[in-house]
């Protein structure tokens, strides 16, 4: 069967249900949703809700994002862990992807796919409608600017699974990375899995490998820092003149962040916020300094973006 | 006070140290230094005790407030040699300061800053003239300063007050005022002040227990003033290592803590020997039935060493400065005889090397009351 091609920039609700469901989606606030083909004829003509077929058939299946507290188990950095799949997606970014994500997880999905640039729909059960329902309504009311990816690692993907796993934990500590072909040198650092540099064998503990890559460009040239949190990542576009900062709390609504301070390199004198869930979002202590721009971010729920101008 | 940016360098790095490595600390303060700072003050290197058989009964733990009111005057007297306590109180604090109570509720319900202690120093201060609105009592976490209810000693007016009322909330902190560090690669490398401390208040007042600590090898002064009084600290311990020997003294040095911070009242009446700073068995909990007085918080810890590892001797424990990794065990229930980490003790000389005072005990001038 071929695939059909979502001609959407936003992510939306895959529903695999017939159309006697529509009072549910209804309810949540849902507008648009993709359906399998073979149910798109009776889904026709239904009024108040937009359907397109998806056929799911070689769409890349992505985790379920959030989060794994694990306090009671020792770990070598503490921290908790984050299922993210951010780096799946700039490894493909042509694909078609698939969440497969209950209750409130939907709404984190649809953010990180748009904050990824993804094509992607997102299945739920009952329970995440209507999280997700806001959520595509709080992305179709951001302004969506063509700007390209902003890093200071290159990464050379040889397409492997270790590859895949330095990349996760690079996105998981905001070490801000881009897919390239060959060393660039405008980048700060390059990474290639193989060289003596950075033996394949090393990869197998990929956190300690992170480390080693953080270490090598060392905190002070990162371009990014987040302070306050270990479960907000970081997805940053734009260039000298205008930079945007996705930020994505990964530990879900249920677990907002009560601030987090974040620290960008260069002087940004003018800065723009919108967060999900909240009224009125606002950055506070601020500070414009000729090499480094820093705000707090009082509050956030799942998603937020930071529009930042020179 | 002028917000006039500029980078406080840790330069002092003690001598005694240099042959050890210290983290790469970046003191990073807008607050330039009083002429004269708090620490270690105009008494430095002296130490007044006060004990008192009756301040607390060891069984109920029922505390003596009027024991506990002629111990604070007495120590603060012989402190300043003034006769009258107003006049004591006063060489510290005027009339117009906002004060800070940084108390000690890392252990509490069961220890911490004693309410009574607390309640007759705010008494002291409205004597001489501070509003109570211009009282703060404050600690770092919500949870366990709400635990107290300090607010049934002292006027209503004062406010009772958490830099964290979410645990982890960067909001109560200032912004500006941060030693960053990485310790461990931890991926959040800065440790702000708490806010309160900064912005508003114009004089504090430190008032730890006495208390072994699993990691510092005790907690007295310097701890409370600096892991009190900072975020995101937990990250300086790791596994059996911890680096509180050189992170608690530069904490305290930062600005404006150390122009800010210009008495200590240690309230001994209770106290922890082992698996502090907490004091979840009743088992550990002691009663030296005393405070110390002081502006020197290096002599005042100096002291207190030798309080708790004279305990633990007495209880068959081994010393506060007993390294040795046969001492280590991460798991399980409290034992006196092991402990989770390589205890730091040296970071009261370290301290010392900073210039917050005097650690040669020969140097150190004590003078005991009996009540």
């Amino acid at each position: 069967m071929m695939l059909v091609v979502l001609a959407v920039a936003l992510p939306g609700l895959y529903w695999d249900q017939g159309p006697e469901t529509a009072a549910v989606l209804e309810r949540a606030g849902i507008e648009q949703v993709f359906v399998p083909p073979a149910r798109q004829q009776a889904w026709q003509g239904r009024p108040g809700i937009e359907v397109q077929p998806a056929d799911l058939q070689q769409a890349t299946k992505l985790a379920e994002p959030g989060v794994q507290f694990q306090m009671n188990r020792a770990s070598a950095t503490r921290s908790p862990w984050i299922t993210a799949n951010g780096w799946e997606i700039l490894r493909s970014p042509a694909a078609l992807f698939q969440y497969e994500a209950k209750g409130p997880a939907a709404e984190l999905a649809a953010a990180e796919a748009f904050a990824y640039g993804a094509r992607a729909v997102i299945a739920t059960d009952e329970a995440g409608l209507e999280p997700l329902s806001l959520m595509l309504r709080f992305l179709r009311g951001l302004e969506q600017p063509e700007l390209p990816p902003f890093a200071d690692i290159g990464v050379i993907d040889d397409g492997s699974f270790e590859t895949g796993e330095l990349m996760t934990m690079l996105a998981r500590g905001n070490l801000l990375f881009r897919i390239v072909d060959a060393p660039d040198p405008n980048l700060k650092l390059n990474v290639k899995l193989g060289t003596p540099e950075y033996p394949t064998e090393q990869a197998a503990e990929p956190h300690v490998l992170a480390a080693k890559v953080r270490s090598k460009l060392s905190d002070e040239k990162r371009s990014l820092r987040i302070y306050g949190s270990t479960i907000v990542v970081a997805r940053v576009v734009g260039g000298a003149e205008r930079l945007r900062l996705h930020l994505l709390n990964y530990a879900g609504a249920a677990r907002p962040v009560n601030g987090i301070r974040v620290r960008v390199l260069g002087r940004y004198s003018r800065q723009k916020i919108a967060a999900s869930g909240v009224d009125d979002p606002r950055l506070s202590d601020v500070r414009v300094s000729e090499d480094a721009t820093e705000f707090t971010l009082p509050e956030m729920k799942v998603y937020a973006v930071v529009d930042l101008y020179r | 006070m002028n917000r006039r940016s500029f980078l406080q360098v840790a330069a002092a790095t003690p001598l005694l140290a240099a042959s050890e490595k210290v983290p790469a600390y970046r003191v990073v303060s807008p607050y330039a230094p009083s002429k004269d700072p708090g620490m270690p003050g105009p008494y430095r290197g002296k130490v007044v005790r006060v004990h008192s058989e009756q301040c607390i009964d060891a069984g109920s733990e029922a505390v003596n407030a009027e024991v506990v009111r002629n111990m604070i005057s007495r120590g603060l007297c012989e402190l300043t040699g003034d006769a009258r306590e107003r006049d004591a109180w006063a060489r510290f604090i005027s009339k117009d300061d906002v004060v800070g109570i940084k108390v000690n509720c890392s252990g509490a319900p069961n220890i911490m800053s004693t309410p009574e202690v607390v309640g007759d120093i705010a008494r002291n201060l409205v004597a001489i003239g501070v509003p109570a609105s211009n009282i703060y009592i404050y600690e770092r976490f919500w949870n366990q300063l709400r635990s107290v209810h300090y607010e049934r000693f002292v006027p209503a007016e004062v406010h009772i007050q958490a830099a964290e009322a979410n645990r982890g909330s960067v909001l109560g902190y200032d912004p500006d005022a941060y030693v960053e560090v990485s310790f461990f690669g931890e991926e959040d490398t800065r440790s702000n002040l708490v806010r309160l401390a900064s912005e508003k208040l114009t004089k504090i007042i430190n008032v730890p227990n006495m208390k072994e600590h699993q990691a510092s090898g005790v907690t007295g002064c310097l701890k409370n003033i600096a892991y009190g009084s900072f975020s995101n600290m937990d990250r300086s311990h790791r596994w059996e290592k911890t680096n509180t020997r050189t992170f608690i003294g530069t904490l305290a040095a930062v600005e404006p803590v150390r122009s800010k911070t210009v008495l200590h009242v240690m309230d001994g009446l209770r106290g922890v020997w082992h698996a502090g700073p907490f004091s979840r068995d009743r088992r550990f909990r002691f009663y030296p039935k005393q405070m110390m007085f002081g502006t020197d918080p290096v002599a005042m810890d100096r002291l207190l060493i030798d309080v708790i590892d004279g305990k633990r001797k007495a209880e068959g424990a081994p010393s506060v400065w007993d390294r040795s990794e046969k001492l280590l065990r991460m798991e399980g229930e409290p034992d006196p005889q092991f402990n989770r980490f390589l205890r730091e003790p040296g970071h009261i000389e370290y301290a010392a090397g900073l210039g917050l005072g005097v650690y040669d005990i020969g140097r150190i001038d004590l003078r005991t009351i009996e009540l």
